[in-house]
């Protein structure tokens, strides 16, 4: 960070700079942004972003390939249900920490927080770029359809999505310094994580109950009346790769900001203890599922070699790098098992929403994402990575705030 | 000819609806014991019947603002779907024993137990009291997850609008309400469309069928389909050959997901003392052996500035 | 889902083979999962660091569990002597493995003559080792109908006290009411345990001819402690 001769001209730009520029003067700033990898990632978020205002601009049907058939494409299974999904690691993490009392991980809760709260709020971008009268939303809550799953899941993201943001705003007020609103934050810090992991359970496996109502129009492999508690049992793992995926990047790349020094590598490795065995009886549920719809005529077929390479590749594979990894603490089993792990479980709700679903019609009328839809939800996982960066500089995420050691929370 | 027909049709038509519908409207039947919906405003199409004129098309078209259907027997030579401008179409099947081919008209089935209502979020599909299910655009919000519910396919999407819209037939319940019969049913000149209440077309139907034995499939497309739909086909040719989908379950969509729909309040009220006393479990044995603010010895002992590992 | 009646029975039987076969698969998976080369380590850990929860306890003693033995069905007596119900009625009486230990070396034993009455918490006997003897206490109310005869010719029998070393019969009075002021079983040995702990306590690891490379001590551990004064260690244990 450099130390750039700091403005006399009035306490608010100093503010700034320190607070926003990390010390730097604009110019010194702009500059530092001048990167590879940033000029990637702006690019794919600037992109992201044109497309969204083009999408509003001229509507569904020149921007996507949705179709009469296919209702759903990559904003709802990709942008709302894997990122969704991937966001787990937050309830998941805290109720590690603060309720199951296993302190030993608290230095990877927050950054599991934040990555939980730019999760969902990049979700609800997708979502309202795919609904197609986003301005009725709120009234969601004025005329409840209770009978819907949907329903469900809406009140449920909204308000987790209100609980990430309450717990979030609690760095946010360490480093904005506002000592009275961190104190009524921390007060109900216990309260918020209850919640986030009620509502939390809520959503997840509504988000499995949707496909319920059409059995007809998901393959019997994936079909199956248990398919909320296999979207709940998911996310927890999601969670967990998650955590394990993200921390290895944010402990490399911003190892300045780490202030206590802990064995991540440790962590890591308890983390894929839970993992191997988590992913271990998932598996299981999810052959109990085949069996009790009737479905294991269907594993000899093309769809049952794609299911086997989910529940193979996929899920038992991550569960044996996992407890292989941690019975030899070698941390890179366990990395390369949360790389699959994460990619599994985007595969499996990709899978439930648009590859195995419709999986009757003919080829030439199945469902393949437009390049805009591409784009655009590309482009919003790399305005997440920069608002993750953008907050990991600032605020105290991986590390802690000088006034603020060893706080619970 | 055909104008002649129709408005003589359409004072026949109606007034037998009339007189159908004089009875003292009557709530909706109770599901225990009697006939799911028998009281619900039904329509069965009797496909033996139909002669493939279209007409509904072009009647469905007018009260609904739809442009007009295409004209020609060149429609028929693949099969149809309705579509955000045409909420019925018609669509040719196999020939019949006497050797004519088999008409059958497709639009929404006005289930007893609607898939599609069950899932709107936004109770921007409803079902009333009298049958149709209807949709309010401007509570919609696009989410299109009743298209996802419909087992039948039914719901359509007008993507090319900038404030798109469920588009599905509606039973002319603006009609209904008037005491005119659906426009379909109206103008059909083959008497192939008969409206009536639930129940009664259902004993029609049976009728049909037991006094004209091995001229119709001793089956009614629409008596357990979904759980019950309100538009109901009797038919001498195998129904997927007339474009009506199969595979439909014989029981009602919303009862596949009230299972997992009740488990929301369990959790509401099971978690918080579950996780309150896991809190209290784990963080007592804490306090016990004093790991807050003492370093432990969890193998490495060195070097761990934080508290809290 | 409609289904055949018949698959059914295919289904669920699947179901439940599958259901067992993982929880027999979960066994072994857990164990893998959780053994290697990871919890060696932490075993190792767990035993060179010092545990936070033992830090107030007085610095490194011997272990102390399961120095002493006690057979199933014995009560035991506060002042460690024993008693057995046997089937016909009567009640056999002696001194328990740590009595024998702590004293050990015992030249003569003074028993009660058959016919004496005897009663729960009164001295009824004496070790006799070298110049010094120790009285024990009696755990059960009777009158004596037997006495071990081969002891007096044998004292070493004593080293067998459940066996062969027992002392004497009794035709118990009370023994309902005894067996109260007895323990057994798993607070039997917890006590004995205790006990052992004690004696760990003022044993130091210097005395390594009495603790054979940390395993239990063989015999005379009191003279060991305290030479001059052993018969009052010794009486401090036997309540005596």
């Amino acid at each position: 960070m450099a130390n750039a001769a700091v403005t006399t001209a009035s306490p608010v730009r100093a503010w700034v700079q320190e607070k926003i520029f990390l010390g730097m003067t604009v110019k010194e700033y702009v500059r530092s942004l001048a990167t590879p990898a940033n000029v990637v990632l702006g690019g794919l978020a600037a992109m992201g972003i044109a497309l969204m205002v083009y999408r509003f601009a001229v509507g569904l049907g020149a921007t996507t390939n949705l179709s009469q058939y296919s209702p759903w494409g990559i904003w709802i299974g990709f942008d709302m249900m894997t990122g969704i999904v991937l966001a787990a690691g937050g309830f998941t993490l805290a109720t590690t920490v603060h309720l199951f009392g296993l302190h030993a991980y608290h230095p990877i809760v927050r950054p599991a927080l934040l990555t939980a709260f730019l999760g969902y709020m990049l979700a609800v971008v997708g979502l309202i770029a795919d609904l197609g009268r986003p301005w009725n939303m709120v009234f969601i809550f004025v005329r409840p359809g209770t009978t819907s799953a949907l329903f469900e899941v809406a009140c449920c993201v909204a308000l987790y999505s209100s609980v990430l943001f309450l717990e979030f705003l609690l760095p946010t007020t360490e480093w904005l310094g506002l000592k009275r609103i961190r104190g009524v934050l921390m007060k109900i810090m216990l309260p918020l994580t209850i919640l986030s992991v009620v509502f939390s359970t809520m959503h997840q496996s509504a988000l499995g109950s949707l496909f319920l109502l059409a059995p007809g129009k998901l393959h019997p492999l994936w079909y199956t009346k248990f398919i909320f508690i296999f979207f709940f049992i998911s996310a927890v793992m999601a969670g967990i790769s998650m955590v394990l995926f993200e921390g290895s990047l944010s402990h490399k790349a911003f190892a300045s900001r780490i202030t206590s020094h802990f064995d991540v590598d440790r962590l890591q490795i308890g983390l894929a203890r839970a993992g191997a065995i988590i992913f271990f009886a998932y598996f299981f549920l999810k052959l109990q599922g085949v069996v009790d719809n009737h479905a294991w005529g269907h594993i000899l077929t093309g769809w049952g070699a794609w299911w086997a390479v989910e529940m193979l590749g996929f899920v038992l594979l991550p569960a044996l790098l996992f407890a292989y990894g941690a019975r030899n603490m070698n941390v890179k089993f366990v990395r390369i098992g949360s790389v699959l792990g994460v990619l599994g479980i985007a595969l499996n709700r990709l899978n439930v929403s648009v590859i195995a679903f419709n999986w009757k019609l003919p080829s030439a009328v199945r469902y393949v994402p437009s390049l805009m839809e591409v784009g655009v939800s590309v482009g919003l996982v790399a305005l997440g990575v920069v608002a993750f960066r953008f907050i990991v500089n600032r605020m105290p995420i991986l590390g802690e705030h000088s006034s603020y050691r060893g706080s619970e929370y | 000819m055909k104008l002649n027909r129709r408005s003589f049709l359409k004072i026949a038509g109606a007034t037998g609806a009339a007189g159908m519908l004089a009875r003292p409207a009557a709530a909706s039947a109770s599901e225990a014991g009697g006939v799911p919906g028998e009281n619900e405003r039904s329509m069965l199409v009797d496909t033996t019947l139909c002669a493939g004129c279209r007409a509904c098309e072009a009647a469905c078209s007018e009260a609904n603002h739809n442009p007009a259907p295409p004209e020609g027997d060149a429609v028929f030579d693949a099969p149809r779907e309705p579509s955000p401008d045409a909420f019925t179409v018609v669509n040719r099947g196999p020939n019949a024993h006497d050797g004519t081919p088999r008409f059958a008209k497709k639009q929404c089935m006005h289930c007893v137990s609607p898939a599609c209502a069950s899932a709107c979020p936004i109770k921007g599909i409803e079902k009333q009291p009298e049958g149709p299910v209807t949709y309010r655009p401007e509570r919609c919000m696009g989410c299109r997850y009743c298209m996802i519910a419909c087992p039948f396919g039914v719901p359509k999407y007008s993507y090319n609008e900038l404030a798109p819209r469920v588009r599905k037939c509606t039973f002319c319940f603006e009609r209904q309400k008037e005491g005119k019969l659906p426009a379909c049913g109206e103008v059909c000149p083959t008497g192939a469309l008969t409206f009536g209440y639930r129940g009664e077309l259902l004993e029609l139907a049976k009728t049909r069928i037991y006094s004209n034995p091995g001229k119709y499939h001793p089956h009614i497309y629409g008596e357990n389909e979904a759980g019950g739909t309100n538009w109901l086909y009797i038919t001498d040719v195998p129904v997927e050959k007339l474009g009506l989908p199969g595979g439909i379950e014989k029981s009602s969509y919303p009862d596949l997901i009230s299972g997992a729909l009740s488990v929301p309040p369990f959790v509401m009220t099971l978690w918080p003392p579950l996780l309150m006393g896991l809190y209290v479990f784990a963080n007592g044995r804490h306090k016990e052996h004093g790991e807050h603010g003492d370093d432990h010895g969890n193998g490495n002992a060195h070097g761990k500035e934080d508290r809290h590992g | 889902m409609t289904h055949e009646f018949l698959s059914l029975y295919a289904a669920k039987n699947a179901e439940y083979l599958l259901a067992v076969g993982y929880m027999v698969a979960f066994i072994g998976w857990w164990k893998f999962v959780n053994g290697g080369k990871r919890a060696v380590m932490e075993a190792r850990a767990e035993a060179e660091t010092p545990k936070a929860k033992h830090a107030a306890a007085p610095a490194k003693q011997p272990e102390a569990h399961g120095w002493f033995e006690i057979p199933t069905g014995v009560w035991l007596h506060p002042g460690h002597t024993w008693a057995r119900a046997a089937d016909d009625g009567s009640v056999t009486v002696g001194v328990d493995d740590f009595a024998q230990k702590l004293v050990g070396g015992v030249a003569q034993i003074a028993l009660p003559k058959p016919g004496a009455p005897v009663a729960q918490g009164v001295p009824a006997i004496a070790l006799a080792a070298g110049e010094k003897a120790v009285p024990m206490l009696s755990p059960v109310d009777g009158v004596v109908s037997e006495v071990n005869s081969k002891l007096a010719e044998d004292p070493t029998l004593l080293s067998e006290p459940y066996t062969q070393g027992w002392l004497f019969k009794v035709r118990p009075a009370r023994l309902q009411a005894n067996t109260r002021q007895l323990m057994e079983g798993e607070t039997a040995r917890a006590w004995l345990d205790n006990a052992a702990a004690s004696l760990a306590a003022r044993l130091s690891p210097e005395l390594g001819h009495v603790l054979q490379d940390g395993g239990a001590p063989v015999s005379g551990i009191a003279q060991e402690l305290e030479p001059e004064r052993w018969d009052a260690l010794a009486r401090k244990y036997f309540l005596t």
